[in-house]
């Protein structure tokens, strides 16, 4: 027993930390944390300061420097276009790094807008229940039950995609999700034996619900809606490759590997090499979000 | 010597200096140290000892059930004269036919998706495959009656949320039993049960030991029960084996200082010169809080449709200033459904509540949260009960911000008053609670509780998750804190011999009702009740009883509070009921000197 | 008794479901900017020919009156008409103001009834992609969590979720099919052609598949039942395919029901690059034309299939585990 109350001692300082700091680091302990963070940060710097520093404008046209390869890659490629050109001569490279940021704006934003509005309408479904939570988990219903790609293009494609406009329809189509989660994670925070005692104290509902409630259950939530952000810079490439994206000439991946399928048997780089640049994106980024989805879930199941 | 024994068919398991290691960070520590035993066929022995005494360890290695960082690095198990340790191949062909095990977990020891009955002839087959189908179950369902499960040919297509947790129990028994083991490890199976159900598990498993001749080894945490159940007790301490007795002999004359320790402190029901309990004397007069007449109920729906769970029924009993009034019950009784009644949490269908004379039922929310500065409450689970986010130091000023008391160095001055009252270190104010043992975040609880200086303090099973040291630190915080600011407490309980130690009236609920209300020495002395006759029946002790279980608890299990039967509720266990306790609901009648019961015999 | 009370319950709560679907899209579609019968007419009609024709529709009464008649036909089991494509042949738009072939319009039911077989095709053959490749790495994982199949799991559907399905399409279809010519990929004429879009489908559900089982699986070996079984005498393999699996494959039943619009949301895309003649051709074709009737007819029925497939879920759901109860 003696050798057990010592074993405990030793670890106090680490079992002191607040929950989201022990899924951060027990995340940024694992290997693949790691490896998508490297990979984040150097795409993320270059698409912020590549067209800045080497000067490209991805708008501009080059028709005699047309449909050059990538590098070692068939005839005609130069160090000028690491990525090749398309098919009015424009850097692919650089065209891809500012549709990485585009994309990385919108996924963001459409991510911090759903969990914003999925998690307020869970709060208040889990912490009221009753009646207030019947109609608010019945429109969650109606809403999860429309796929969400279908009511985003359908708005998109009535109306003028602007970047606003993007981020609210993805935004407001993809809140469901987060509303169930949140909800059951409060009803069985709400259940618990602080909340009893809160309410005994004195304390107002909004009180426990603000002060209590969303600290603690908000962190393990947001962690996981890292996912989200890769999730929906798919979205928004999917809309610009239909054509209800962020409108030509800004370059973002859906549309530049649209216009590249055309052109798919001479020039195949056009539409393949940004994709490859997406796709090491979203890698990085699910590998973040994988590996603090593990931790949290670790933490969670051993607490 | 032993060898020879094993031969002759004396023995059944004998441990040799077992030892068992568990490696951490390179580190290795001593869990079991050199354990040797004997255990004869048809023999039962309990084992003993306090949490990290290593029994459950022994219980595992036993049953060859060990996993990382556990491991054995010495000594020998003859299970019938063959070693387990060199050769765990065999050890593992054992285990589930030849060595059963119990734990102390029925509600989680089946598959909840498969029913008892399958689950049952699912693992007779695995251990016997020459057993047919049709064998095996007749086999389990002659066995569910033998542990008697009312109704065992239905309930073998039950599903285990379907059992409660004493059935499951049983279940769990026949479950053990169904391959005629020659061995039964039970890990403490009668921990998490009700005293009474606790009781009469008891009961069948000394039964089933003559009528099966399993030889049973009993792992448990009380030395009542311990000695209750076995024919000789062996005390495990650090480790180590430091004495083995029959029970009587272990009661009168303990040889280890261990032992002698554990005996002289724990609490006696009848002992005499126990009267000091109530040391400030009920001021009898006008009532701090009158319960009368409160019932509550709640609708859930299932399978059948909705239902009415009847939680509390007709609760009534009163509490007078400087009381320590009790209320004790079993699981199911509505104690916590009572609790937030009294707190104002919810409110009630019917009756009233007063808290000086004000209805706490009918307050408005803001008169509520007034009210709730005089009547405070502490709450049973010292790990659920504190935001885990909160430092130590805002949890206690937390109650003051909400109901704006004092400058920012006021409180803080506050909370750390408090804090020294309650015997928490001033270091501690700017930690999280996360690092506190149980008992010191119940000393947090009452810090919490008592800092908006109120005059009635509802103890919802607070010292339940204590040990027996904790305990009566606890208790002593208490009865101190009581003569410096009078306080008047509610104990809300099912442990009899902590009411017994502090309470001066109680009240004894069955299934949502008072029973029974009276005062500490008439409830022990001279219960008015039959179910508080059972219940102290059932009391862990190792004083003589004064009511033996067998005269007071027939075989059975308390209803549903969805499915009420109409008359008294305890009738089906009451062994003195007669044809009126079937039809008619008796009334709480004064049996003088405020005590009152619900019993037509006290008519 | 249990099942018809279910049945009845669910059913009515799928009911207003797909009534509050319906308000919801029919309101969108008519505050958003752009007029559909300008759209149907031609750039070129006579303003009053425009009106005319509104009127005619009904287009211009209050949108609540609007709406009653159409969930007034939606009863009846009539989705309305299209408003640009003919009874049979291709779509017209806005080819000609005096078309009088506009009586003869398709109804939105058919149009439906004739792609969803194909879709349902389409679905299946993904999901069953999807299983045979997700069940085994995620049990595995399940089993070892923090060994190298619990790793491969967690790699490998990172990578997987990381595939945009349009990109993989035109990867897929440029080495599959136009470089290697194994499989067929752009229309349809035969089954051939469902390979290749379902596979790409398949990757884009697997991750989640994957995540779910790693999870669950490694819930339900970490619970006592499950440790205790041993104990019992109960053998590794019959701990693992009796109960392990059976108890973990709750979750994976929840996904499908949660995640049936992403899986049509991936439906449309692919059937758009592979020009695969399903549902989600046609929805996407419905917007790009402004075929009010029917979208809306569509997200009707994609609104019924997700609750029928919800209720299908959890009747499963309480066959595996009796004590869940919806």
């Amino acid at each position: 027993m003696s050798n057990l109350n010592t074993a405990l001692d030793f670890s106090q300082p680490k079992r002191e930390r607040k929950v989201a700091a022990r899924i951060w680091s027990q995340a940024f302990a694992s290997i693949e944390f790691k490896i998508g963070m490297v990979v984040f940060i150097a795409l993320l710097a270059l698409a912020i300061f590549y067209p800045w520093v080497s000067g490209v404008d991805p708008l501009k046209m080059n028709i005699r420097g047309k449909l050059a390869p990538p590098l070692f890659m068939g005839e005609g490629w130069t160090w000028a276009n690491p990525l090749g050109t398309d098919q009015l001569g424009r850097d692919m490279l650089a065209r891809s790094l500012v549709g990485l940021r585009y994309s990385l704006l919108i996924g963001v934003s459409t991510t911090v807008l759903m969990v914003s509005v999925g998690a307020l309408i869970g709060l208040f479904a889990g912490y009221f229940g009753g009646r207030v939570d019947t109609v608010l988990m019945r429109l969650t219903d109606a809403q999860l039950s429309i796929p969400m790609i279908i009511l985003a293009i359908t708005i998109l494609g009535v109306s003028r995609p602007t970047i606003p406009s993007i981020i609210i329809v993805l935004g407001l189509a993809g809140w469901p999700v987060y509303a169930r989660i949140m909800r059951s994670t409060v009803m069985s925070e709400r259940k618990k034996e602080f909340v009893r005692g809160a309410q005994v104290l004195g304390a107002t509902d909004w009180r426990i619900m603000f002060t209590l409630i969303v600290p603690l259950v908000l962190p393990p939530i947001a962690f996981v809606a890292v996912l989200d952000i890769a999730r929906m810079m798919i979205f928004e490439s999917v809309l610009g490759f239909l054509g209800l994206g962020v409108q030509p000439p800004t370059p973002t991946f859906g549309n530049i590997i649209a216009d590249g399928r055309k052109y798919l048997i001479n020039a195949w780089w056009i539409a393949t090499m940004p994709g490859v640049f997406l796709v090491l994106t979203l890698t990085s980024i699910n590998l973040m979000g994988a590996s603090l989805e593990r931790a949290r879930n670790a933490i969670y199941g051993g607490a | 010597m032993a060898r020879d024994d094993v031969l002759a068919g004396q023995i059944l398991l004998s441990v040799r200096d077992l030892t068992v290691q568990a490696e951490e960070d390179g580190k290795s520590r001593t869990i079991l140290d050199r354990i040797s035993f004997d255990l004869n066929p048809s023999q039962i022995l309990s084992v003993i000892g306090e949490s990290g005494s290593g029994k459950t360890v022994l219980a595992r290695t036993l049953a060859s059930w060990l996993s990382v960082p556990l491991r054995v690095t010495g000594g020998a198990i003859h299970f019938r004269g063959e070693d387990l340790i060199s050769n765990p191949k065999f050890a593992k062909s054992l285990s589930g036919r030849e060595i059963a095990y119990i734990g102390g977990n029925p509600a989680g020891a089946l598959d909840p998706t498969m029913t008892v009955g399958a689950q049952l002839v699912e693992k007779l087959r695995a251990v016997r495959p020459d057993i047919s189908k049709s064998d095996a179950r007749d086999k389990a369902i002659a066995l569910l009656k033998a542990v008697k499960i009312p109704a065992a040919e239905r309930r073998f297509y039950e599903y285990p949320f379907q059992y409660s947790g004493g059935m499951m129990q049983r279940a769990m028994i026949v479950d053990a039993l169904i391959s005629d083991p020659a061995l039964l490890i039970a890990d403490n199976i009668t921990q998490p049960l009700d005293v009474t159900v606790a009781a009469q598990i008891l009961k069948l498993l000394r039964e089933l030991n003559s009528e099966f001749s399993t030889a049973i080894l009993f792992i448990c945490s009380s030395l009542p029960v311990a000695c209750d159940a076995a024919d000789e007790v062996m005390v495990l301490h650090d480790g180590r084996v430091v004495e083995r007795q029959v029970p009587a002999a272990l009661v009168d004359a303990p040889q280890h200082s261990y032992t002698k320790g554990l005996i002289k402190e724990l609490p006696t029901l009848w002992a005499e010169g126990k009267d000091e309990s109530g040391t400030v004397k009920p001021d009898v007069g006008q009532p701090i809080m009158s319960v009368h007449g409160v019932a509550k109920h709640y609708e859930t729906h299932g399978k059948s449709g909705w239902a009415l769970v009847q939680a509390v029924r007709n609760v009534q009993f009163d509490v007078f200033r400087g009381d320590n009034f009790g209320i004790v019950g079993e699981s199911g009784c509505g104690k916590s459904s009572l609790m937030r009644l009294l707190t104002g949490l919810e409110r009630p269908d019917a009756g009233t509540i007063l808290f000086q004379g004000e209805n706490v039922g009918e307050a408005s929310p803001k008169r509520l949260r007034q009210l709730r500065r005089k009547f405070q409450l502490v709450l049973q689970d010292p790990y659920g009960s504190l935001p885990p986010q909160s430092s130590i130091g805002s949890i206690l000023e937390e109650p003051l911000i909400i109901h704006k008391i004092g400058s920012r160095a006021e409180r803080r001055d506050k909370a750390r008053a408090i804090m020294a009252e309650v015997g928490l270190p001033d270091n501690f104010y700017d930690r999280l609670p996360t690092g506190l043992s149980a008992g010191q975040r119940q000393r947090l609880n009452v810090g919490r509780a008592m800092i908006l200086e109120p005059e009635l303090l509802i103890m919802d099973e607070t010292l339940s998750a204590l040990d027996q040291t904790e305990q009566g630190k606890l208790l002593e915080l208490f009865q101190r804190l009581q003569e410096e600011h009078g306080f008047t407490y509610i104990f809300i309980s099912h442990d009899l011999t902590m009411v017994r130690q502090v309470c001066s009236r109680i009240a004894v609920m069955y299934l949502g009702e008072t029973v029974e209300v009276a005062s500490n020495e008439r409830l022990f002395f001279d219960p008015g009740h039959p179910y508080s006759r059972a219940l102290l029946s059932a009391a862990p002790t190792l004083e003589k009883r004064r009511y033996s279980p067998e005269k007071c608890l027939l075989e059975g299990e308390p209803p549903s509070p969805i499915d009420l039967p109409p008359g008294c509720a305890f009738a089906n266990r009451c062994p003195h009921a007669f044809d009126r306790c079937m039809a008619e609901t008796p009334k709480l009648l004064s049996r003088g000197d405020h005590a009152l019961a619900a019993c037509f015999l006290n008519e | 008794m249990f099942i018809v009370r279910f049945l009845i319950r669910r059913l009515l709560q799928g009911a207003l479901i797909v009534f509050l679907v319906s308000a919801l899209i029919f309101t969108l579609l008519r505050v958003v900017p752009g007029d559909p019968v300008r759209l149907m007419a031609g750039g070129m009609a006579p303003e009053a020919l425009i009106e005319e024709i509104a009127q005619e529709m009904g287009l211009r009464d209050p949108i609540y009156q609007q709406f009653a008649r159409y969930m007034g036909g939606v009863i009846q089991g009539d989705l309305g008409q299209s408003f640009v494509r003919p009874a049979n042949g291709a779509a017209v738009g806005g080819a000609s103001f005096d078309d009088s072939t506009r009586a003869a319009r398709a109804e939105v039911w058919d149009l439906i009834a004739q792609t969803v077989p194909m879709t349902l095709q389409l679905a299946l053959l993904s999901m069953i992609f999807a299983l045979v490749i997700a069940v085994p790495i995620g049990v595995m994982g399940g089993l070892r969590p923090g060994k190298w199949p619990d790793r491969l799991a967690l790699y490998l559907s990172s990578v997987f979720i990381s595939l945009p399905n349009f990109w993989l399409g035109i990867v897929l279809a440029l080495l599959l099919s136009v470089k290697l010519n194994l499989l067929p990929a752009i229309g349809y004429e035969g089954f051939a052609y469902t390979i290749l879009p379902a596979l790409v489908l398949a990757v884009e559900i697997a991750p989640f598949i994957i995540r779910t089982l790693t999870v669950s699986v490694a819930n339900v070996m970490g619970q006592n039942f499950i440790d205790i079984a041993a104990v019992r005498g109960l053998t590794r393999n019959q701990i693992i395919f009796r109960h392990a699996l059976k108890n973990s494959a709750i979750p994976l039943l929840n996904l499908l029901g949660v995640q049936f619009s992403m899986l049509l949301g991936g439906v449309l895309v692919i059937e758009f690059i592979f020009d695969y003649p399903g549902l989600g051709r046609l929805t996407i074709n419905a917007v790009m034309q402004r075929d009010f009737p029917l979208i809306q007819g569509i997200a009707i029925v994609t609104a019924a299939a997700f609750v029928l497939i919800n209720i299908v879920v959890d009747l499963c759901a309480t066959a595996i585990d009796p004590r869940l109860d919806y």
